[in-house]
């Protein structure tokens, strides 16, 4: 770590969103400068620093909550106009905390979901991303309006070479970037890391299209457009940190830093070269808030030198601050310091006495006789659950404005569940002999605000009918004494989490297809579905239609519904039975008849092998090196004679393998692939064979070159075309 | 909140594997410190830093310029220094291998004494105990503690009911004179004073390490990963983590704590981590000691890999001194952080106080959030004894219905530290039940949360409860009417005390419905029946007039427990009992039998084995001599080569299992003798230990049934 900042806590207020901090550019006569804070009660303040305590400038009422805080970006003159959005609105604020501007959009269809972002470029331009739409404002009407495939996360304004146009780009939930212009999309890119905010250098003119992001695996990279061509380029790896929230910049005197602040309370600063962009950001910096960080911003807040603001999720405002400036901070500063201390302490202190009167008050409610209704508004927390890894884990974080003192977890059947190192996990036996169900409880350690799950399921079966539904009963530490009680649902096919772009319909793959007709609602069967796919599905419209990517196999599903009759394609004949089973048991179940009928190549297990044929090697391949680093471990070898070189005890094959630290990589898919293989063969004669079923003999064959990783074998006996031909000449007999 | 992390002052690598646990400290020379440990099955390892080469036995390790390697032929398990011999500064060190002890003197290359151990060797210390004036080296088996002098005389022996984990020598009772506090692996903290039990600490887990603090406190250190502080018998903290703590260290003005993934943390008086770092791999030890010859001990820590890194033991102090602005300084801004934190939470629940009066002036009648404020919970505990457990009814007094019961206790359930109850939507009420099988004779604090609201809650109110189950909770009373049956196991002594207090110990120890009360004051005598939840057995108990008191059970545990309880609230210092436990005494002749038949082949097979090593040793050199003038007779040579070694091969598992044998049996013996000094108090539960050892050692079975039954007379 090159740089000692330390914390330094200004002040407080409620939860904020992310990009709810701005800093108001310094003005002329003074370097220390202001800055902008909404939050979810709807107050936005404008603050400044004077000696470490703050001083209020303005604070509006309380209101709808606030998602979004940006400045005015006009060219030329000073950036002093403070924009805030809540709900459907949006209001523009001089720096004195008067309303200038006011804006009741008609996006009001998405105002309930809470993630939008707003920003306002070019001078009397607003562009604002509701939901899956980015609309643009031009003098208060609406010009032109944008229908994403995805919720809409960030995007960014640039203006078109000759300055006459602008253009957008966008970062889409699915992954995906685009640049929209004229309300025309032209071009897209999909980035895997899953871009979730970004930010442009100041430095550049506002037609080069330059943008760092951070994702959700954590790491960062660089957006750019030529154009021609939309690319992404990562930067630096997450290194097993969190998810980004929000980034920002931070200059000082050794230059120009990139700042992430990250959903597990990391906050970290990277030197980036202003003259190259496309280099590699080096790490100056890293802080550990905590609690999840909603926006990190870089100015003179405190002193005349620069710091990093920080608000976090539960609405703490901090700066960081290099400790050499705290170390040189003269003595009027430390008794200034000792008087706020004092004052707050005087402060606590009456509130503590007015909360033990209100304690006191409900107390009494609750002995009188008189019944009243105790009902405590909802505890502020937020949650989202993640697609499946590879191996089957699927992620819940849990984000509380409060620190957690247990979580209790309930599921029906039976889960494997995982959680942060920190908190106890204490599993019991079910409540009844011989029910599959899961009673877990997880005790925090003090100060948590954050929690990941990890939920696995057990004894996966294509007869499941419904997707598995997780309860988290939510337990904060201190008062009031609620507990909030949070749904997660666990899909049917959990891996396909991954979007893709319809074109991969295109591709030369063994396609199987399943159509379904009947008396359905695309509302409906969007419903079912939420029950199949992780993550949200479109909005129902007319023609829906969409793709989705197995995480691990890298199969495909393509969805496409109307009213009354829906496609699903697929190259993994298991999705496709799962599926039939599925729907069938929903149309049942709703009493609606339906017609279903299928369509399988000939030749797909062999072709579909063949596409998994390079995966199954190196599986098998990573498996065997397992096996013999295994071997080579329980040998208890002396860690000094197996690496001293003049006196080789190991082949060098082995040695390589030995000394591969490939530690937290102990676990091999090998065995999901053998399976996979097989229950596609099995599910082949299913579907496509109806009158013959599978031999039993086949298939242990089958189970053992597969496990030997005999591939001519293996595709010897998945060659249908072969045996259906014998199978023919038989018949003819 | 804010941990933050220190450097070391020394840094180094052994280049050897260290095994956790197995590592000590020492001064052979009387003023140079070296690190000694077990560096895999048999080989010790001796780094001296500060020069004194080793010679003798000793060898130079080819990995390490300052390290001496000491090859044994038996497995290291444990390992203590000190200086026991009289006269002499320098430190001994005493090997524990599975069933001998060593002492090696490591300057002069001789060996002090050598020692069998059949009850094997978990753990070694060395200290003053009690009045002897000679340092002993007190040694912990699977089931017993055995004190010895420097010349490896036994001083004292006594049975613990569980193997050994941990031993500090410790003034518990600040009368000058150290106790020896015993951790076990049957979740107890025992304290030895002059060869008596006189206190027992129950825990939640075996008990893995023990650390003196202070002249009356101590840390203990569980295997659930529980650590915490005593002083004078009573917990003043407790935290529990994922990983088992290795080591416990008082350093400077906070307790230092390793644990087995290499973290270390320093806490304060309260337990707060204040400082933490993490080393590069597992940890195996954290020791305390003057490594770089300051005059001051570092904490030295030992990772698994051969890291060994130290750290100073006040770190705060120094700084202070030279930027005492600065800290001060610093010292406002965390006490800023922390009251911010402290507003925060303030300000969260004013809010919800807020939003509640204003939304109980609306009619919310069953919003997702809402319970009526008049509800209560109410919390009972009652017998089960068709289901053998306890039933914890958990209810609320109006129409709201406990979505979620969190019943959190130690040591009563078989996973974890929690036992939750869930109930199907379809049979949400406003009743629900919790089973409870406490598995041992403990009092227990049952912490219950209850989630109470409405079926369609969204979020619900936490009720918290704490209950205490008394120490034989799982003994329900039986109705006098019952018909008895016939019991010849019991357990007889006499005590002048009044049928009144005897109530009260009953009402205090027992679960009963209702308390149990004496007709008149001038009742003399009670007679009263209780049925064992677990086995559905029965005991009874019965008070007489004349001060006889007679328990009647099959359970010599049982009774033992309840002498002892009502040995501590009636505060009998000695008591004698007369006891008749058959299957005890059944049980004690045939494991007795065991030990000395396993005693007896074991001699004749070492002596076999000792035989064909020695023909071995004289066929090989034959053989290959055969070599060189006739292939034919160096084949055969050969042949019985293997065949002899084969031979020794089978007779090697035999003695193998001839030992666990041993071992197994030895341990029932040695817990039926402990029980037996249960039946007893004070001098006289002492004295059934001694009689025991001699018995034991004489063979004699028959005296032991009679100390048995009638103590030592």
């Amino acid at each position: 770590m090159d740089y000692d900042l330390a914390r330094i806590d200004y002040t407080l207020c409620g939860v904020t969103y992310p990009d709810a901090l701005k800093i108001l550019p310094s003005t002329d006569q003074k370097v220390q400068q202001k800055f902008a804070v909404g939050d979810k009660n709807g107050v936005l303040q404008c603050l400044s620093i004077k000696d470490e305590e703050p001083v209020v400038h303005f604070k509006t009422l309380p209101g709808k909550p606030i998602t979004s805080v940006q400045l005015a970006s006009s060219v030329g003159t000073n950036a002093d106009k403070i924009f805030a959005a809540s709900g459907n609105e949006v209001k523009g604020y001089t720096k004195k905390g008067k309303v200038f501007f006011s804006i009741e959009t008609s996006v009001s269809e998405t105002i309930t979901s809470m993630i939008y972002i707003f920003r306002c470029v070019l001078g009397n331009d607003l562009i604002l991303c509701s939901g899956r739409t980015v609309t643009l404002y031009r003098e208060l009407q609406e010009i032109y309006c944008y229908v994403c495939e995805d919720r809409v996360l960030d995007a960014i304004a640039f203006a078109t070479r000759n300055r006459n146009r602008i253009r957008i780009l966008v970062l889409i939930a699915n992954k995906e970037a685009l640049i929209i212009e004229n309300g025309n999309m032209q071009k897209r890119t999909h980035i895997s890391a899953g871009p979730t905010r970004f930010i442009v250098p100041h430095s550049l003119p506002t037609s080069e299209v330059y943008a760092f992001y951070g994702a959700v695996d954590g790491s960062t990279g660089l957006i750019s457009y030529d154009e021609s061509e939309l690319s992404a380029k990562c930067l630096v790896e997450g290194c097993g940190l969190g998810s980004i929230m929000c980034v920002g910049w931070f200059t000082n005197n050794s230059g120009t830093h990139l700042a992430v602040g990250r959903h597990d309370g990391s906050i970290q600063l990277y030197l980036v070269s202003m003259d190259d962009l496309s280099e590699k950001p080096r790490l100056k910096f890293t802080y550990f808030s905590g609690e999840p960080v909603t926006s990190v911003c870089g100015g003179c807040i405190g002193t005349d030198e620069p710091e990093l603001l920080v608000t976090t999720f539960s609405g703490r405002i901090f700066g960081l601050r290099s400790s050499r400036l705290i170390a040189s901070s003269n003595k009027t500063s430390g008794e200034a310091l000792a008087t706020r201390r004092s004052k707050l302490e005087s402060e606590v202190s009456r509130l503590e006495k007015q909360t033990a009167n209100e304690r006191e008050k409900y107390k009494k409610i609750t002995r009188s006789s008189f019944s009243g209704v105790s009902a405590p508004p909802l505890l502020d927390i937020q949650h989202e659950l993640s697609g499946a890894t590879h191996n089957g884990w699927q992620e819940a974080k849990i984000t509380s404005a409060v620190p957690l003192d247990m979580l209790f977890v309930y599921c029906d059947s039976q889960l494997e569940i995982q959680t942060d190192n920190a908190a106890v996990l204490s599993t019991c036996a079910p409540q009844e002999y011989n029910r599959t169900e899961l009673l877990t409880s997880i005790r925090c350690q003090a100060g948590t605000r954050r929690v990941w799950l990890r939920m696995r399921i057990v004894n996966f079966e294509d007869t499941k009918m419904e997707g598995t539904r997780v309860l988290v009963y939510i337990l904060p530490a201190g008062a009031p004494r609620v507990a909030r009680v949070i749904k997660f649902h666990l899909p049917i096919l959990p891996h396909y989490s991954k979007y893709e772009s319809l074109e991969i319909e295109e591709n030369k793959r063994p396609w199987c297809e399943l159509q379904v007709s009947g008396g359905f609602s695309v509302a409906e069967i969007t419903s079912w579905l939420t029950d199949v796919l992780p993550g949200e599905l479109p909005r129902p419209a007319n023609k829906v239609s969409f793709a989705r990517s197995h995480s691990f196999l890298g199969t495909s599903l393509i969805c496409k519904y109307q009213r009354g009759s829906a496609v699903f394609k697929s190259d993994n004949i298991s999705t496709i039975v799962i599926l039939k089973n599925f729907i069938s048991n929903c149309c049942l179940k709703r009493n609606i008849r339906e017609e279903i009928s299928f369509d399988v190549p000939e030749d797909f297990c062999v072709t579909s092998f063949q596409l998994l044929k390079d995966k199954f090697k190196s599986e098998y391949q990573r498996k065997k090196e397992m096996d013999i680093k295994k071997a080579i471990s329980s040998l208890d070898l002396d860690e000094m004679t197996i690496n001293d070189e003049t006196m080789p005890i190991l082949c060098e094959d082995y040695l390589l393998i030995y000394n591969s630290s490939d530690i937290n990589n102990t676990e091999t898919n090998f065995d999901e692939l053998t399976e996979t293989v097989t229950k596609w063969y099995v599910d082949w004669w299913k579907l496509y064979s109806t009158e013959s079923f599978v031999n039993n003999d086949d298939l242990k064959t089958l189970q053992n070159v597969l496990k030997n990783c005999q591939l001519d074998e293996v595709e010897n006996i998945m060659d249908f075309k072969q045996k259906s031909s014998q199978n023919a000449k038989i018949n003819y007999y | 909140m804010q941990a933050s992390s220190v450097q070391p002052v020394f840094k180094l690598e052994l280049n050897h594997k260290v095994t956790p646990g197995i590592v000590t400290v020492a001064k052979y020379d009387g003023a140079h410190s070296c690190l000694t440990a077990s560096a895999g099955y048999d080989k010790i390892i001796i780094h001296h830093p500060h020069g004194g080469m080793i010679s003798g036995r000793a060898q130079r390790s080819s990995a390490h310029g300052e390290v001496s390697e000491l090859n044994l032929s038996q497995a290291v398990i444990a390992l203590a220094t000190g200086p026991i011999k009289p006269d002499c500064n320098r430190d001994m060190l005493l090997i524990g291998s599975p069933t001998q002890i060593l002492a090696y003197d490591v300057h002069d290359n001789s060996d002090l004494f050598f020692k069998e151990a059949p009850d094997c060797v978990n753990v070694i210390i060395v200290g003053y105990f009690g009045k002897y004036n000679e340092i002993l080296v007190i040694v912990g088996g699977n089931s017993s503690v055995l004190a010895l002098n420097w010349e490896g005389n036994e001083i004292f022996w006594n049975v613990v009911s569980g193997k050994v984990c941990s031993m500090i020598t410790f003034d518990f009772d600040r009368d000058g004179e150290n106790e020896l506090l015993i951790g076990c692996e049957d979740s107890y903290i025992k304290v030895l004073k002059n060869n008596q039990f006189i206190m027992e600490l129950a825990e939640t887990g075996p008990v893995l390490c023990l650390s003196q603090i202070s002249d009356v406190r101590f840390a203990y250190g569980i295997a659930n990963g529980t650590i915490g502080i005593y002083e004078e018998g009573i917990r003043l903290w407790r935290v529990k983590s994922k990983q088992n703590a290795v080591s416990l260290r008082w350093s400077g003005d906070s307790l230092a704590c390793c644990w087995a993934n290499g973290r270390i943390d320093w806490r304060d008086g309260t337990g707060r981590v204040h400082r933490r770092v993490q080393m590069r791999s597992n940890a195996a030890a954290m020791l305390l000691a003057d490594y770089r010859s300051i005059g001051v001990p570092d904490l030295v820590c030992i990772s698994d890999r051969g890291e060994v890194l130290g750290y100073p033991p006040v770190q705060e102090n120094m700084g202070m001194n030279t930027t005492s602005n600065k800290l001060a300084n610093e010292e406002d801004r965390l006490a800023v952080t922390e009251l911010l934190n402290k507003k925060q939470a303030l300000m969260v629940e004013l809010q919800h106080y807020e939003a509640n009066a204003s939304s109980m002036n609306q009619d919310l009648e069953r919003s997702t959030t809402a319970m009526p404020t008049s509800t209560k919970l109410q919390v009972a505990v009652a017998a089960d004894t068709d289901e053998g457990c306890l039933q914890l009814a958990i209810s609320t007094n109006n129409s709201t219905i406990v979505r979620v019961a969190l019943v959190l206790a130690e040591g009563i359930f078989e996973s974890g530290e929690t036992l939750a109850r869930h109930p199907n939507s379809t049979q949400l009420k406003s009743l629900l039940y919790v089973p409870l099988e406490p598995p041992r004779d403990v009092p227990v604090d049952v912490h219950i949360k209850a989630l109470v609201g409405y079926p369609e809650s969204e979020q619900f109110h936490i009720f918290e409860l704490t209950k205490q189950l008394p120490r034989f909770s799982m003994y329900t009373m039986l109705s006098t009417s019952i018909v008895k049956t016939k019991i010849d196991s019991y357990v007889s002594f006499r005590i002048t005390e009044r049928v009144q207090r005897i109530c009260i110990w009953i009402n205090q120890n027992f679960l009963l419905d209702e308390e149990i009360d004496l007709e008149n004051e001038d009742t003399r005598e009670l007679h009263i029946s209780f049925l064992c939840l677990r086995d559905r057995s029965r005991v009874d108990l019965d008070f007489g007039a004349d001060g006889q008191v007679k328990f009647t059970t099959h359970d010599i545990r049982l009774a033992g427990d309840l002498i002892q309880s009502l040995a501590i609230y009636l505060n009998l210092s000695d008591l004698q009992s007369l006891a008749r436990f058959p299957e005890a005494e059944e049980k004690l002749r045939s494991e007795m039998n065991i030990v000395s038949e396993v005693g007896e082949t074991r001699y004749r097979l070492a002596a076999e084995t000792a035989e064909k090593a020695q023909l071995i040793t004289a066929l090989l050199p034959a053989a290959q001599d055969a070599a060189s003038y006739d292939l034919k007779e160096m084949l055969n040579r050969y042949k019985d080569v293997i065949l002899l070694n084969e031979e020794l091969l089978t007779s090697c598992h035999i003695r193998r299992a001839t030992q666990e044998q041993a071992v197994a049996s030895l341990k029932n013996l040695h817990t039926i003798l402990q029980q037996a000094a249960r039946l007893r108090v004070g001098k006289y539960s002492k004295a059934v230990i001694t009689a025991c050892r001699a018995a034991v050692s004489d063979n004699n079975t028959e005296a032991l049934v009679k100390i048995l039954q009638a103590g030592d007379t």
